[in-house]
């Protein structure tokens, strides 16, 4: 099969060593898309002369917003760079059209102790991805005895994506991490772009939360007012977009690695808000709620 | 993306014993922004019928003033309350006459009618978009959740409910329904008709 | 005076006279007054509308002659005055009691169809190039809002509702006689007799099942009601309206 897939393969797509070796085979891994003991996947392709022109024609793509193969777009992610380290929030809705598939998704990857990898766009390429880029990460550092810096890393994943380019790859991510630089975020996503910046927000609900960031984003935040900051952008973008919400997942990245600082009901946030912690405004995040409460509701 | 789930919202109605119950979110949204959580869907025509109207809030809107511009008529002339079956034919003819142009809106319409004996009998019905009535023993749903509505509500129904249990019925279907919608949702409001009184609450829904 | 708009014909022909008359009007009801005699009463459980029914010659089939019309399965009308006129307001009753039925699924009130004959009546007396409808009319008729109900319509589009009316050539007489039978709570059955007594004053030549038209309405009871509910979309509404067949004003006519 790999044979037939290399004999087929132009040269934008990454070479696939054939295994030559049969007792490595990928069916000994039960996949395909496995990882292969040279370290490279390898995937099987629509076999046509031009399997990226097969691919633009039927995935998900800026261009034809109509094609067969949707991959699921609705979601909130962001991520801040302060004084006190890096902030990442996400919420947890994953929908299907108007459908709401799950509430319970996890779009923090955890690449390892001092990286994180955001998921938007299509769940399956980020897991997929991030993950093959802990293991890159993991290689990097046995071969270097040096951990990879975050620019590195992102750079790593920005080139792997861009070499499948056309072929219906979806992700919007952000590369969070500590490195010998300090805090760093890189977006990267599936056209190729990687930035480096101090603050980003991806996905359907981004607009609101930049609208809640940018107003309350400051370089010299209490860790505290930083994590509230985090939970309060996403709540926003819960409330307001209709394909984020259900829960938020926030996390602080610090000099020794990342915390995970808790998992908040966006509903819960609406109507009663963190509770009594660091930070919080101490009532609901809701417009109705701090303003006319009486009103708000009559049954439960 | 159809234009029928363009502003989103969901209307559900539901048979009891001497009583129906009608409900709806309370989101007004333009595609995936939601605009307003204090959008009501569901309008009086007397004090023993009520409809509910998903769709596009635009045509939500017209097809209100046109309905009340008919069933003022009707009540002037025939110097009666209309029944809920005869406004119930009145909402589907209404939208017929645009059978090629139509109003992008789904009623669903909940009322008692009176019997030839004096009493009450729990009246139900809900119509697509040109017209097309059905008259349900059990419950009627519309708008973007409507599939999830059917699948709580075949889930959760049964028949003779008493006033209370049919709205903690009502109440739970059109809740636990657009949790599962993204269109839907943002609060909600029930209206439980019954013989002497019309019992309306709002409800404390999901905020996302 | 000729001029593009058709000039001085398409006046209406209705104009008031100096004392404020309608003359055309006044000439229909001349017309409704040459008529043969109809009368309605409306009992506790019911209503009646009779007619006298009179053949120009022997020759002439009576089967062809209906004097009293079914509108819809509840109501019913009768007429005194010119027999095409009436043709035309029965063709435009039906329809209006269809598209009726067409929007809400029942049929109309019968004062709504009253109301709907009595405009179309009016129409013909301020349109131009029409004449008024040279008749007036009794319509029977029972709705689950008003239960039975008898309504006049005279050819000046006015309605007005009555427990007895009769119209026609003998009006005057057959009110008076009515006036001294008429009780409150008096039974379709009765009411019947008495239609046929009054129509026997002054009646020309022999009164036969030829000569007689009856319509009846029934009050239907609640169980009748019920049944008919119970399958609305298949289900034909209850008939309330008929007109009685030729043995059956043979038999009254007997008693």
């Amino acid at each position: 099969m790999n044979s037939l897939v290399s004999k087929f393969s132009t040269n934008n797509i990454p070479k696939q060593d054939v295994e030559d070796n049969e007792e490595y085979s990928d069916s000994m891994w039960a996949s395909s898309a496995g990882y292969a003991t040279n370290g490279l996947p390898t995937f099987r392709l629509p076999s046509l002369q031009q399997p990226t022109d097969f691919l633009r024609l039927h995935t998900d793509d800026h261009a034809d917003p109509s094609c067969r193969i949707k991959i699921k777009h609705g979601t909130t992610t962001l991520a801040f760079r302060f004084k006190g380290g890096v902030i990442v929030a996400v919420d947890s809705r994953a929908t299907a059209g108007s459908y709401i598939a799950s509430g319970t998704v996890e779009k923090v990857i955890r690449i390892n102790k001092f990286l994180l990898g955001t998921m938007a766009g299509g769940a399956a390429d980020c897991q997929y991805w991030e993950t093959y880029l802990g293991i890159m990460c993991r290689l990097h550092e046995l071969r270097n005895r040096e951990r990879i810096s975050v620019a590195a890393a992102s750079k790593y994943l920005s080139n792997l994506v861009y070499s499948y380019k056309g072929m219906g790859l979806s992700m919007g991510t952000m590369i969070c991490g500590w490195d010998k630089t300090g805090p760093a975020i890189f977006y990267v996503d599936s056209d190729g772009t990687r930035l480096k910046g101090d603050l980003f927000s991806v996905g359907s609900g981004s607009t609101f939360a930049y609208g809640v960031l940018d107003q309350g984003y400051h370089w010299d935040l209490s860790d505290e007012d930083a994590q509230e900051l985090g939970r309060r952008s996403i709540y926003a973008a819960g409330h307001r977009d209709a394909f984020s919400g259900n829960t938020i997942n926030l996390f602080h990245i610090k000099q020794d690695g990342w915390d995970f600082i808790g998992n908040y009901d966006v509903s819960k946030m609406h109507y009663d808000g963190p509770g009594n912690i660091p930070g919080a405004p101490g009532t609901g995040y809701g417009y109705e709620v701090r303003t006319n409460p009486e009103a708000c509701v009559v049954a439960d | 993306m159809s234009i029928m789930q363009y502003n989103g919202g969901s209307v559900i109605a539901m048979k009891g014993k001497e009583c129906v119950a009608i409900a709806s979110d309370l989101r007004l949204g333009n595609q995936a922004l939601t605009i307003s959580c204090n959008h009501e869907k569901i309008f009086p025509v007397s004090d023993r019928v009520y409809y509910g109207l998903a769709g596009l809030a635009t045509d939500v809107d017209t097809m209100r003033q046109r309905l009340r511009y008919r069933v003022n008529m009707y009540t002037i002339k025939e110097e009666r309350e209309i029944e809920p079956e005869t406004f119930a034919r009145l909402t589907s003819s209404a939208l017929y006459e645009h059978r090629f142009g139509p109003m992008f809106v789904e009623p669903v319409i909940a009322g008692l009618s009176k019997t030839p004996s004096g009493g009450v009998e729990p009246f139900i019905a809900a119509a697509d978009l040109i017209g097309c009535l059905n008259f349900a023993k059990d419950f009627v749903v519309a708008g973007t959740a409507s599939d999830k509505l059917y699948g709580v509500a075949e889930g959760l129904w049964e028949p003779d409910l008493e006033a209370d249990d049919l709205f903690e019925t009502i109440s739970q279907t059109l809740l636990n329904a657009v949790d599962r919608d993204a269109y839907s949702g943002w609060g909600a409001i029930v209206h439980v008709i019954t013989k002497d009184k019309v019992i309306t609450r709002k409800l404390r829904g999901r905020m996302d | 005076m000729a001029s593009a708009d058709g000039g001085a014909y398409s006046y209406s022909l209705t104009v008031f006279s100096p004392s404020g008359k309608l003359v055309q009007i006044e000439h229909a009801l001349a017309a409704v007054n040459q008529g043969t005699t109809s009368l309605g009463i409306k009992a506790s459980n019911g209503v009646v509308i009779a007619t006298e029914k009179k053949s120009p010659s022997i020759l002439v089939d009576a089967s062809m002659v209906e004097k009293v019309a079914e509108i819809c399965p509840n109501i019913g009308i009768v007429y005194s005055g010119m027999g095409p006129d009436f043709r035309v307001i029965v063709s435009r009753a039906r329809k209006s009691a269809q598209a009726y039925l067409k929007v809400y699924g029942e049929y109309p009130p019968t004062r709504v169809l009253t109301q709907e004959i009595a405009t179309v009546m009016q129409e013909a007396t301020q349109r131009g190039g029409v004449r008024p409808f040279g008749l007036s009319l009794l319509v029977a008729g029972w709705d689950a809002h008003r239960g039975p109900m008898l309504y006049q319509v005279d050819p000046s589009g006015s309605f007005w509702a009555w427990k007895a009316s009769a119209i026609g050539k003998n009006m005057i007489n057959a009110k008076t006689f009515l006036e001294k039978r008429y009780n409150d709570d008096i039974s379709l059955e009765d009411a019947i007799h008495t239609a046929l007594l009054t129509l026997k004053e002054g009646f020309e030549g022999q009164m036969t099942e030829k000569t007689i038209e009856i319509g009846v309405v029934n009050v239907p009871t609640a169980a009748e009601l019920e049944e008919a509910k119970s399958s609305p979309e298949s289900g034909r509404p209850k008939r309330t309206f008929r007109k009685l067949t030729e043995e059956e004003v043979r038999d009254y006519l007997a008693l």
